[in-house]
């Protein structure tokens, strides 16, 4: 062999382990899946699109506001007086119960209703809640931006009186995004407190 | 004087109590439990609870709600399919013979459109509750503030 055989297999080999390497790596983030979460955990978490939304407080909220702490999605509209609030209170229960965890967690109510929806509407209707709860609205084309990527359904119904003003059919499930800005986990309808705040210390304990 | 006031009183008690079994005959239907949840600030809908009782050996069914304090109420049922949660109306709604029936978050609800005066915790509004038979029953809903602190007391705990 001349030595630029020899290099040539010596650069292959340090490729081919630096590969090995690498897709180990991969593997070892890919979590195991555990049969103790109620919560559809993704083996690999997804990266978010850009979109761009706004917050309660007219800040932006895009794919950065995801970015180093964990944040409970849903998606809702202050006119809808059963499953919304039933929600946000079982969000709150989920606060109250993580309020020991050494985690930054957040909880965002993202509405399908920008029409009626305001900044200053959500700010009233999240934080009577929990003063920490951030509503996020903005244009038609921001909100498609972000539910067509987490495959999220919502569609309007009028009224058969007319008078009433319409309702919004919507998904209904709590969408978990990580530390890295992505898309974790969902939780899906009964949801509840316990269940909520259980899945996540188990999943928090995974990502750490 | 005492014996004419007692006799008086006693009268009048007796008299009470047949009215009252009067109401109970018109309908075998009793409205147990009835509870608004409060409105976050700037909302005007809102969804009432309750538990339907029927003591009577027929079935009953309940047609329709109303009530002075909102411009107008609606019987719905929430239902959540592939994962997308819709309120259906609910025109008919059937109790069984002895059996009752649970109005409750993120189920069957009374949807109270525009609050006629404002209604905090504590508040209360009235609901009449109508049925096939043609009874009209007014029950007294309690306004009840729900945001979820109140921990360990999660209704979904039932559902396993
Ligand atoms: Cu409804």
């Amino acid at each position: 062999m001349k030595p630029a055989q020899i290099l040539i297999g010596v650069i292959i080999a340090t490729l081919a382990v630096t590969a090995g390497f690498w897709a180990a790596q991969a593997v070892l983030k890919d979590r195991a899946p555990r049969h103790d979460l109620s919560a559809t955990r993704f083996p690999v978490a997804r990266d978010i699109q850009p979109f761009e939304l706004i917050d309660h407080h007219s800040a932006a909220f895009d794919q950065d506001a995801l970015q180093q702490h964990w944040s409970f999605v849903f998606f809702g509209y202050t006119y809808c007086p059963d499953v919304c609030p039933t929600t946000l209170s079982v969000l709150n229960g989920v606060a109250q119960r993580l309020q020991d965890v050494d985690a930054d967690v957040r909880f965002v109510m993202v509405t399908v209703d920008p029409e009626r929806d305001t900044p200053e509407r959500l700010a009233e209707y999240v934080t009577y809640f929990n003063g920490d709860f951030l509503g996020v609205t903005g244009s038609d084309a921001g909100l498609t931006q972000l539910t067509r990527q987490l495959g999220i359904l919502y569609n309007r119904v009028e009224p058969e009186d007319g008078a009433a003003g319409y309702l919004i059919d919507h998904t209904a499930g709590v969408f978990l995004f990580d530390p890295d800005g992505r898309y974790h986990a969902v939780f899906t309808p009964p949801l509840s407190a316990d269940r909520l705040a259980g899945d996540f210390r188990k999943m928090l304990q995974d990502y750490q | 004087m005492n014996t004419i006031k007692t006799g008086l009183l006693t009268t009048l008690l007796l008299a009470c109590l047949c009215m009252l079994q009067a109401v109970q005959a018109e309908s075998p239907i009793a409205i147990d439990a009835a509870w608004i949840r409060e409105a976050p600030p700037a909302t005007s809908v809102l969804a009432a609870y309750m538990t339907i009782n029927n003591a009577s050996e027929t079935d009953q069914q309940i047609t329709g709600m109303d009530s002075p304090d909102f411009r107008s109420a609606e019987i719905h049922r929430t239902v959540v399919e592939d994962g997308v949660a819709k309120m259906l109306p609910v025109s008919g709604l059937d109790v069984a013979a002895g059996g009752s029936v649970s109005l409750e978050p993120g189920g069957l609800h009374v949807m109270l459109f525009d609050p006629q005066r404002p209604l905090r915790e504590g508040d209360t509004a009235t609901l009449v509750v109508h049925t096939a038979s043609g009874a009209a029953i007014s029950v007294q809903a309690t306004v009840v503030r729900k945001t979820g602190d109140d921990a360990g007391h999660d209704h979904a705990h039932h559902h396993h």
